[in-house]
């Protein structure tokens, strides 16, 4: 588990991360969101031990970040996908892992088993050797995962792993991360993408300068906006929306051409309260949906709120 | 130090240039400019001892009269020593083989494996032997360990010492100059390169990683001293042999040169410009401040060129273990101000 405790970072006088608290579970794909400069870097970077804190804790597994002698343990512990892949152009997918696994120990047997099924998975054995320099954006993207992963960590930091990427292996990319969450890997994922966060993560923190808001995506949407239920009638009669005032759960009512748009506080409760109300009034009901709000929705309408 | 190799390696220009720098300066170029000069030594003029055909083939009526005595007081003319101790002799146009010689007035003769100790030495090739408290003139060559309170060069054949004092002193000045780019781009270039923050999250500690750096500069650098020297050995042996009758190269003070002085110069630049390149945030002012660093060595060379140091096994011995020095704390100190977080957060 990854515990922090009013982690703080400052550069002179700007504050980079203030007082973030929270508690990444094992097992769990947590998802940082927030505008560049909002602090996502420098709290993964603390998380990796790459810089110290100036105040607050963390701990990654009971090892804190701050003690001198748990940073190798804890760096031994982090697979890190850096913003920018930083691969050896020079050298070849297989060079590239096999020295990251000399970096981090790995035995020279387990290290050739596993580039080779990584590689193989990626379905680039065959150009093992190549410098890597000629591979598109997608590929060292990937390889750049590889990497972090070469000495098998319990904990994988990806710092906007689809930032330019195309469509394409940008879906590749979240394959992959969805691959290692199955195999029960803790994973921390800085992004812009929210329709990708949404997609991959369990849960995610809003983050501007310090925690603006964190849970699971759904749960966010449903604390910031009234749940809206949408109902399409045959016909509506001019005084339905009139009527509606005499249900005492709808907050707010409107007529979209055949669709009734009602605000309710508990659409599972009420929608079948609102339907009978309907057809006591001989009205045909054609489909019943609730509005979603999207995760881009809360994103902007929370950092929208932290700009004002 | 492995993945710098391994990206050093795909560098064949580099590597091409680093293998050609020293024999180009240390090799050819001395070389070039040497044998014309040397081939100017009279050949006849030293070592005009009647009866004898060449150095190291003695006639059999120079049969060794004086093996194993004590000779005190003495004037010799074309006599044949070994294993002798001479004292307060005069000798001319004589060979002298494995002897011991205080107090003596040597001209036009060879002297070989012997240990001089206030010799004054006129027109004489002295080979492998040691001496202290020599004094005298147009010393054909040295070979060892000889220390001269006072000598006038003023023949043509004088000269050959010197040049091969500042041919050595180009094996010990190259692989300090020759690891500065590769050193100077070693850290800043991975920041340049975005691939020094992967690097950084490793468990490696900045002992290790700063050691991979240095040593990742200094092999391909003192790998291609060495064979520049054992080249540049062969060749001057090649030359000189029917200059002076024997394989000059290499002596003692060379040995000790390239085995001690060049390693810990090179080492001292390698740490050098790593300092350099962890606090730069530019390539280029990483390489340009890398000019500084060679000159302690230039200081050492510059003491050779004018006289004031002459390269004895006892001076290079001194240099090293002051460079020696000097490595192991600047290493300390490297790897006390390399920092990591400064690195990552301030550097563009």
């Amino acid at each position: 588990m990854i515990s922090c405790d009013g982690l703080t970072k400052t550069f002179g006088s700007i504050t980079a991360i203030q007082d973030f608290t929270l508690e990444i579970p094992d097992g769990c794909v947590f998802g940082l969101l927030g505008p560049n400069g909002a602090g996502k870097t420098t709290t993964m970077r603390m998380l990796s031990c790459l810089i110290q804190p100036t105040s607050g804790k963390a701990w990654i597994d009971s090892y804190d970040i701050g003690n001198k002698a748990d940073v190798q343990k804890i760096r031994r512990m982090i697979g890190l996908l850096p913003e920018v892949p930083g691969l050896y152009e020079t050298l070849g997918a297989y060079k590239n892992l096999d020295f990251y696994g000399q970096f981090y120990g790995v035995p020279k047997q387990r290290r050739e088993e596993s580039i080779k099924t990584t590689l193989t998975n990626l379905g680039l054995w065959d150009r093992r050797n190549e410098p890597v320099g000629g591979f598109s954006k997608g590929m060292k993207q990937k390889i750049a995962i590889a990497r972090a992963l070469t000495h098998d960590p319990k904990y994988i930091f990806l710092d906007e792993p689809t930032a330019s990427l195309d469509p394409v292996a940008a879906k590749l990319v979240r394959e992959y991360i969805l691959d290692l969450k199955k195999q029960g890997n803790t994973i921390l994922i800085n992004t812009h993408n929210l329709s990708e966060a949404e997609r991959i993560c369990d849960s995610v923190a809003v983050v501007k300068n310090k925690i603006v808001k964190v849970g699971r995506p759904k749960e966010l949407a449903r604390g910031l906006f009234a749940r809206t239920v949408s109902i399409t009638l045959q016909k509506i009669p001019s005084s339905l929306l009139a009527e509606t005032s005499s249900l005492g759960f709808v907050s707010e009512a409107q007529v979209n051409g055949n669709q009734l748009v009602l605000r309710v506080k508990d659409p599972e409760r009420d929608n079948p309260k609102v339907i009978s109300w309907l057809i006591q009034k001989g009205l045909q009901v054609q489909f019943v949906s609730e509005e979603e709000y999207s995760l881009e929705d809360v994103y902007l309408k929370l950092i929208e709120g932290e700009d004002r | 130090m492995r993945k710098d190799l391994a990206e050093f390696r795909k560098q064949k220009l580099v590597i091409g240039s680093i293998v050609a720098m020293p024999i180009i300066l240390g090799v050819v170029m001395p070389l070039a400019t040497f044998v014309p000069i040397i081939t100017m030594i009279p050949q006849n003029e030293s070592w005009d001892i009647p009866g004898l055909v060449e150095l190291g083939s003695l006639p059999d009526d120079f049969s060794v009269p004086w093996t194993n005595r004590t000779i005190e007081e003495r004037l010799f003319t074309a006599v044949v020593f070994q294993h002798a101790t001479l004292r307060n002799v005069n000798l001319s146009n004589c060979i002298i083989v494995s002897c011991v010689l205080e107090d003596v007035i040597v001209r036009d003769s060879t002297i070989t494996d012997s240990s001089l100790d206030g010799v004054y030495l006129e027109n004489v090739t002295v080979v492998r032997s040691e001496g202290i408290k020599l004094d005298g003139r147009s010393i054909l060559s040295v070979s060892s360990n000889l220390f001269f309170i006072r000598t006038k060069p003023s023949e043509i054949h004088q000269v050959l010492p010197m040049m091969l004092n500042m041919m050595l002193m180009i094996f010990i000045i190259v692989p300090a100059t020759l690891p500065t780019i590769i050193a100077t781009y070693s850290i800043v270039g991975e920041k340049n390169n975005r691939s020094l923050e992967p690097l950084l999250a490793t468990p490696t500690t900045d002992g290790e990683l700063l050691a991979g750096k240095i040593f990742s500069s200094f092999v391909p650098s003192m790998g291609s001293t060495f064979l520049a020297f054992c080249l540049g050995v062969v060749l001057l042996d090649v030359i000189l042999l029917p200059q002076v009758g024997y394989p000059l190269m290499p002596n003692l003070t060379w040995i000790l040169s390239i085995v001690l002085l060049a390693p810990t110069t090179c080492l001292m630049s390698v740490l050098a410009c790593v300092l350099v390149s962890s606090k730069v945030s530019d390539v280029r002012a990483a390489q340009q401040l890398g000019g500084f660093v060679v000159m302690p060595v230039v200081v050492l060379m510059l003491g050779v060129l004018s006289g004031f140091l002459f390269l004895s096994p006892l001076t290079v011995v001194v240099f090293a273990g002051l460079y020696g020095c000097l490595d192991i704390g600047l290493f300390y100190f490297v790897r006390a101000v390399f920092n990591r977080e400064k690195i990552l957060t301030t550097w563009k």
